[in-house]
């Protein structure tokens, strides 16, 4: 395919009108195949760069001999752009509208990026597959790192590498995957060194309706909660309701009799559409350009995504609290696995382990338990807010596990080492990259696309060290401790620094920001001394 | 002190803070019925100032330390035949959103003494005593009744100019009774115009000038309604003030007049004598209405929010609860007439007159809100003490009814908490531009904690007169002098000095918030943050920032030192040069 044919004019003369705090911008239009350029002229530094893959929906106006198209973005910018000549609005909107939603993995942007800055390959040390389990084998033997998924064959969406209990051969593996939807035996995904207990994930077990079980699966819950210290809790993250529904289709969940010593547990938490749809509502309410705001809050409350914050935070909380008060393994999963269950297990770790809280081990978690897990960002992400129709995959997962973490640092201003830039950093990537980090729904699919040559990583671009200014967070003092949320609703806020960021001009935290950077880095300079 | 008479008693007494002059009144075994903890076994203290409870089943420290003056109201619960636990006791509803709880035990009366007692110190002038701020002994080394001087402050905005004078006409207060008696008004205007013009204005609250624009001389004036009533009056001397007002920047634009209240009740003052300034009658004013409720609606207001923050915050539906009580709307409406006024002088366009009914309520919120928009000074820690000295408490906001300073009647409508929503929107200043003010949030809660403690007398009394007749200033000590002695733990550390910028914040509801750390901060489950909060790292980052001050201008002594006789450089200050030098 010719990007050049869906480009059917690439040129026209533009006004781009003004977000708040800020000036319009005349200049020339210019469509390339997965940019939209805007520029005065000279090199300007109000020139408008637009990843195309960033738009989400187009709406075009025409009025008399020159039009209007408004891009909605995946990063809730809207931008308004006035255009001279009718037809060129129209093949323009038309271009934009192509070239944002091509399908092709392969023909997106990060595979024709190449900064000067970074090389190909040089994240490929960053986060090896085996990082965790030589973690994990520091404190313990007895878990093992197994290989049984190196071609993709067991799991389709898991990684190759995985850390199992000791004594549970690969044969028994493959056999439990059997017994799990998509083929997500429980893995360990975290390990508590303070008193040894572990955090497992998985699919939901095949159970139907005749409560099939598998003695493969059995055992392998059997040492993994050998290993962890005898108690064990499975979190669903589907209500008891859910289940019995799902036992319909062939789904189901650990039954008591079958799983000794561990107990059951279920915290329905939202998720597809209903989670989108929250999002959509919340945005709506905070671009509403209606003056009549004295509904505000209740319109929040309406949207309910402040309700999905708050039950995120405390399923984590239940999580952690258990491993860490009572020594309880923890088995979270819901239907796929691939969603809430991640939220919760990421979550956890947060909250528990301070090596999370650090730049490079946040990214290192997000690797392990997002990217590598087999978070389907590709299908998640294809949408963000705006979007037309209805969404076919899209879920807002990833956000809100970013605003669980936001309201975590804002609870615990000094506990985390990154700042509100690296989140708002991380959603934008999700949705639109010149990345190939967040591109793709699995390893295996990564695999296929060679993702890995042929794109550049986020990670080496955020870890340069210019990059710290706008990513770090100034006031960071390592803290040994759990940080436990508070979940009261009065504690939980809306995260404005996303969902407001572009409908009030950005000047004061800026300023506060950099005068915190200023007082941190007096003091750096006045330390030697 | 009756009790200090067994040695036993006495060595518990001797552990409860006591400040220079505060008396210990008595003491009881109680059970507080802690909404967050349950019922705990302790004694309490009274004191002529405050209320202290110590736990008897745990040696943590104290489990409560009030103030007595923050208490409204006492009431005794149950009866002697009252059965259940803890059903016989104290309920006393308190000033600053919490309500205490003591259970008592049934025999014998057990809580005659400790009723009389509380009702009699916490309602000191209800019962023929004085306030404590009238006792108080401490000492700083600060003075903060020196902080205001209305006649340094006026010079500071570079008044008395061309066209404003300072007027003694209300020297002894004999032209308006709630005005200070140093007034600032037009140089073309004589004491005589001024007397006549308080025959019409409400009160006698005539315009006067509160704060002038550095570059394009447009003012900012505060006055009360003007006297039209049903018959529609006019008075020319009224009429003519305004136009030498509207003159006096030597623009011919119509002089804006922002009554801060909802037209509908601008006109139903109309019935009792009051109104506003018709355009038909002041040709050359525009006036502009800015919905602002009045004192009851407030009151109500901030009781709703009470009801669902104390002692549990409202679970589901919480946002939804927080709007229906329409106080962050009220917070709304209150700043977006500031900046309305602040735009408007600012802009150059003309100067602005502002009123409500009586002038001392929301005209006191809108004029210094304005000024903490347009000047830089009030954003300091001393600035802001004036902004407070001078738009409040000198003209006459009425903080003794408002808040009911030692009064018995918890009923009184008079009460609102008109200073608290002010300090509300300071607070969402300050949360919009966190580097523009010199002071902190505890600057802030400090104050509303002092506004009902009565140990100081800078919030006592409803006028300048009132003060001056008790002699405050004499016998009191001010909230400043404490605060002043003691800066840096009310210092912002990210404030970023800078002259003259105008700050106007986002008052669109999506950026209001509620201030959480007043309003819920009793509730302990706010509490178990993290052990190092935020502040102290503030407070090491100030010290940081200090010592590194200190050491820069150490740096510039020995350098210019070096420079006058090059011979005088030591070896350790040569090696630090080069450090410093960096980041300039």
């Amino acid at each position: 395919m010719e990007f050049s044919e869906l480009i059917r004019t690439g040129r026209a003369e533009a006004l781009l009108l003004p977000g708040p705090g800020q000036s319009p911008v005349r200049g020339t239009l210019c469509i390339t195949s997965h940019h939209l350029l805007l520029s005065a002229g000279h090199g300007s530094p109000s020139d408008l760069w637009l990843l195309l893959r960033n738009v989400d929906a187009v709406e075009k106006r025409a009025a008399g001999n020159s039009g209007t198209i408004t891009l909605k973005c995946k990063d809730l910018n809207v931008l308004q752009l006035e255009i001279e000549g009718l037809e060129e609005t129209l093949d323009i909107a038309g271009s934009i509208e192509a070239l944002s939603s091509l399908e092709s993995v392969t023909t997106s942007y990060p595979f024709f990026y190449r900064p000067q800055s970074l090389k190909l390959g040089d994240a490929e040390d960053l986060h090896p597959p085996d990082h965790f389990y030589q973690q994990v084998a520091l404190e313990t033997n007895g878990w093992r790192l197994s290989t049984v998924n190196r071609d993709f064959y067991v799991c389709a969406s898991y990684p190759t590498a995985l850390v199992v209990p000791r004594g549970i051969g690969d044969e028994v593996l493959a056999r439990s995957a059997r017994f799990r939807q998509g083929g997500r035996f429980p893995v360990l995904c975290y390990y508590h060194s303070i008193n040894g207990t572990v955090m497992l994930r998985s699919s939901q077990p095949l159970q139907g309706a005749n409560r099939r079980r598998c003695a493969e699966d059995e055992e392998l819950l059997k040492a993994a909660l050998a290993q962890g210290g005898g108690r064990g809790l499975v979190l669903d993250t589907r209500s008891a309701q859910a289940v019995k529904q799902a036992r319909i289709t062939g789904g189901g969940t650990e039954a008591k009799a079958a799983y000794p010593g561990w107990k059951r547990l279920h915290r329905p938490l939202e998720r597809g559409r209903p989670l989108q749809d929250s999002f959509v509502r919340l945005v709506e309410a905070c671009t509403d350009p209606s003056l009549s705001m004295d509904r505000w809050l209740s319109r929040l409350d309406g949207c309910r995504w402040l309700t999905h914050v708050k039950e995120a935070l405390t399923t984590a909380c239940l999580a952690a609290q258990g491993m860490d008060r009572e020594g309880v393994c923890i088995l979270v999963h819901g239907a796929e696995g691939t969603d809430a269950t991640l939220l919760v297990t990421s979550l956890t770790q947060l909250i528990l382990d301070p090596k999370c809280r650090t730049l490079r081990g946040f990214q290192s978690l997000l690797e392990r338990e997002w990217i590598q897990a087999g978070h389907p960002f590709q299908q998640r992400c294809a949408h963000s807010a705006y979007a037309q129709g209805r969404p076919k995959h899209e879920a807002p997962i990833f956000l809100l596990f970013l605003d669980c973490v936001w309201q975590l640092s804002r609870q615990f201003p000094l506990s985390l080492e990154f700042g509100e830039g690296m989140l708002l950093a991380l959603f934008e990537h999700a949705y639109a990259s010149p990345f190939g980090t967040f591109l793709c729904n699995s390893e295996k699919e990564r695999y296929l696309c060679e993702v890995k040559t042929k794109t550049h990583s986020l990670w080496s671009s955020l870890n340069q060290s210019k990059e710290r200014k706008r990513l770090c967070n100034p006031i960071y003092s390592p803290n040994p401790l759990a940080l436990w949320p508070s979940v009261e609703p009065q504690s939980l806020q809306l995260w404005a620094g996303l969902f407001l960021r572009w409908t009030r001009p950005p000047e004061p935290a800026q300023e506060a920001w950099e005068q915190l950077w200023k007082i941190v880095t007096e003091k750096e300079v006045a330390d030697p001394l | 002190m009756p009790s200090s008479r067994d040695g036993f008693t006495r060595d518990l007494c001797e552990e409860i803070p006591r400040l220079p002059g505060e008396t210990r009144i008595t003491d009881k075994e109680v059970i507080y019925i802690c909404p967050f903890n349950g019922p705990i076994k302790g004694r309490v203290y009274i004191t002529n100032y405050r209320l202290y409870l110590r736990s008897l089943e745990t040696d943590s420290g104290a489990l409560l330390d009030i103030p007595l003056g923050v208490i409204a109201r006492v009431e005794k619960m149950g009866g002697a035949s009252s059965r259940g636990e803890n059903s016989y006791g104290l309920d006393i509803t308190c000033k600053d959103m919490r309500n205490l709880r003591f259970a008592l035990k049934q025999e014998g009366h057990s809580r005659r003494d400790i009723f009389e007692v509380l009702t009699k110190y916490a309602f000191p002038r209800s019962h023929g005593l004085p306030l404590f701020a009238f006792l108080n002994e401490e000492k700083f080394p600060e003075n903060g009744w020196m902080v205001y001087n209305p006649i340094e402050e006026y010079r500071r905005q570079g008044l008395p100019n061309g066209q404003w004078r300072v007027s003694f006409v209300n020297k002894r207060f004999e032209m308006c009774e709630t005005y200070p008696s140093i007034l600032v008004v037009p140089y073309h205007s004589t004491d005589d115009d001024l007397r006549r013009v308080a025959t019409f204005r409400s009160r006698n609250r005539i315009p006067v000038l509160s704060w002038i624009h550095p570059e394009n001389k447009n003012v900012i004036m505060r006055c009360s309604q003007p006297l039209v009533g049903m018959g529609g009056k006019r008075n020319k001397d009224d009429e003519k003030y305004l136009d030498i007002i509207r003159e006096a920047n030597g623009q011919i634009s119509k002089l804006a007049i922002f009554d801060a209240r909802p037209s509908v009740n601008a006109v139903a003052n109309k019935a009792t004598g009051g109104g506003y300034e018709s355009d038909d009658v002041y040709h050359n004013a525009e006036i502009f209405f800015l919905d602002i409720h009045n004192i009851h609606v407030m009151r109500e207001s901030l009781r709703k929010l009470k009801d669902i923050v104390y002692p549990n915050v409202e679970e589901s539906h919480w946002l939804s609860s927080l709007e229906s009580t329409h106080w962050l709307e009220h917070v709304k409406f209150v700043l977006t007439g500031a900046i309305q006024v602040a735009d408007k002088v600012a802009s150059g366009r003309s100067s602005v007159l502002v009123h409500c009914s009586d002038g001392w309520d929301r005209t006191a919120q809108l004029t210094s809100l304005a000024m903490l928009m347009l000047d830089s000074y009030y954003r300091t820690i001393a600035g802001f003490e004036v902004l407070i000295q001078k738009e409040w408490i000198s003209f006459g906001h009425k903080f003794a009814s408002r808040i009911g300073h030692g009064e018995k009647n918890y009923a009184d409508t008079d009460r609102s908490p008109i200073f608290l929503q002010f300090m509300d929107c300071v607070w969402q200043m300050s949360k919009q531009f966190p580097t523009a003010f010199e002071f902190n949030e505890q600057f802030l809660i400090t104050i509303l904690d002092n506004l009902y403690s009565c140990r100081f007398g800078t919030f006592l009394f409803n006028s300048e007169y009132a003060r001056e007749k008790e002699k405050v200033m004499m016998k009191t000590l001010s909230l400043w002098s404490m605060i002043n002695s003691d800066k840096g733990k009310y210092t912002n550390p990210f404030y970023t000095k800078e002259l003259n910028r105008a700050l106007y914040p986002v008052a669109s509801m999506r950026h209001l918030e509620l201030w959480v750390n007043y309003y819920i901060r009793w509730n302990t489950r706010m509490r178990q943050q993290q052990p190092n909060p935020v502040e102290q790292r503030y407070v090491e980052l100030l010290a940081l920032r200090d010592e590194y001050v200190k050491r820069l201008e150490e740096m510039k002594m020995t350098n210019s030192a070096k420079l006058s006789s090059s011979s005088a450089s030591s070896s350790a200050t040569s090696q630090m040069m080069p450090h410093v030098q960096t980041p300039f």
